[in-house]
């Protein structure tokens, strides 16, 4: 993986872990790749919300 | 005439669950299992992040789907990691866990008693398997108006799935694992 590549993937990852922590809601793509719901939008893909709630 | 299974008693949840999952995961394919109790399964693969894992994962109808009890921690549709294989990853935390907390009855006590966070275990087939504990049972819709579907349950096991992957790579801590607003 190119060094930029591999950039993009830990800043993508960093935000990824950040929406962990707010409890941000986020949306899953169909290849199953986690996504913000703005992104989603943007891009007008199909993809399903999670559902708010604590995982047990 | 009432039937024993839920898709032959409802064709027009079936139908949707259909419809949902090809909407959603078209990867997925829907087969029986052949064990003989006549259980509805999904199967496809997923990587919930970039540079992350690839799962192969199956989704398999409790036989009294969309019904689930109070203390299923899955609701009536259990997920199973098929690789990675959630019982290897456990035997290979748990000895970590045990030198981070002490001893297993602390591992335990906090959650972490399978080895690894929001998992639960329960015989499949022949063995013993561990399962994706998606959702506490409270936010799961069940009964015969509303339901949590095989595409919903997805899409709560593939944020556990972002979880644990960042979790054994140490980007997101015990707490955040265990207790975080998710």
């Amino acid at each position: 993986m190119a060094n930029e590549e591999q950039d993009a993937v830990a800043a993508r990852r960093r935000a990824l872990a950040e929406a962990l922590r707010n409890g941000q809601d986020v949306v899953v793509a169909p290849s199953g790749e986690v996504e913000f719901k703005s992104e989603a939008q943007e891009d007008g893909q199909t993809a399903i919300q999670v559902p708010n709630g604590k995982l047990a | 005439m009432a039937f024993y299974y839920w898709y032959q008693n409802d064709p027009t949840l079936y139908q949707a669950e259909v419809m949902a999952m090809q909407k959603f995961f078209p990867q997925f394919k829907i087969d029986q299992l052949q064990d003989g109790s006549g259980r509805l399964y999904w199967r496809g693969k997923v990587q919930p992040i970039p540079g992350g894992m690839v799962w192969d994962v199956m989704l398999i109808y409790k036989n009294d789907h969309p019904h689930a009890g109070q203390n299923e921690y899955g609701g009536s549709v259990q997920i199973l990691p098929i690789s990675p294989r959630l019982k290897d990853i456990a035997e290979q935390t748990m000895p970590d866990l045990i030198k981070t907390y002490g001893n297993y009855d602390n591992c335990a006590k906090r959650g972490f008693g399978l080895g690894l966070p929001h998992i639960y275990r329960q015989n499949f087939g022949r063995n013993e398997e561990y399962f994706i504990c998606t959702a506490d049972p409270k936010y799961f819709k069940t009964g015969q108006t509303h339901s949590t579907s095989a595409a919903t349950a997805l899409s709560w096991a593939c944020k556990w799935m972002m979880l644990c992957e960042m979790w054994l790579n140490g980007e997101i801590s015990d707490d955040v694992a265990l207790e975080g607003n998710y």
